[in-house]
């Protein structure tokens, strides 16, 4: 979660929002989380599992 | 923490945004997730006076509630946790306390080289749970 974090908070091109999957069961159930952390870009479910710095630039600058 | 949160660089707010409620999950019948939510921004605030809160009720750009806006210097920067941060997950949020502190951000010169070149805007949103 971090690294999204602070790729927000280095640009202003980019949000951040970590969403409680248990409380927002719905949404949570339409984006297919089943495992955690699952990381959505722009709406669109991407991987699921935490990455090391540059793989995780690297996979969000790819769908840019 | 208090320690961490004397060494922020910058002052944070945390914006908390209250309103309707999605079900709750099961078992969560009794808890008022708003109220907790306050208490613990509220709770966090103590702990250093570089950090503040406040709460407004349905703010605009707010899709969910509860949520929190981690703010810093009291700018939107686009970093939200939507939800109470149980367990584990708080450390989320006072993670994201300590680098809205910084005065520089924490990524890596290269990271920092390929977001400048970022032509549009992206949105992440990344699931969680608490344990």
């Amino acid at each position: 979660m971090l690294l999204a974090y602070r790729c927000a908070f280095a640009s202003k091109r980019v949000a951040a929002t970590a969403i409680e999957a248990n409380e927002f069961p719905q949404l949570a159930q339409e984006l297919g989380v089943w495992a955690v952390p699952r990381i959505v870009i722009d709406g669109e479910p991407r991987w699921d599992g935490a990455v090391p710095e540059p793989e995780f630039l690297r996979r969000i600058l790819a769908t840019a | 923490m208090r320690e961490w949160f004397a060494a922020l660089e910058r002052p944070v707010e945390l914006l908390v945004a209250v309103g309707p409620e999605q079900t709750p999950p099961a078992g969560a019948r009794d808890v008022d997730f708003g109220a907790e939510m306050v208490k613990v921004c509220e709770g966090l605030a103590e702990l250093g006076d570089g950090v503040t809160w406040r709460v407004e009720d349905e703010p605009d750009g707010f899709p969910r509630f509860p949520a929190v806006s981690i703010r810093p210097d009291g700018r939107d920067a686009g970093v939200r946790y939507d939800g109470l941060p149980w367990g584990y997950e708080l450390g989320s949020l006072v993670g994201a306390i300590l680098e809205a502190g910084r005065a520089e951000p924490s990524l890596r010169s290269e990271s920092l080289a390929e977001l400048e070149m970022l032509d549009r805007d992206l949105v992440l949103d990344v699931f969680v749970t608490p344990t």
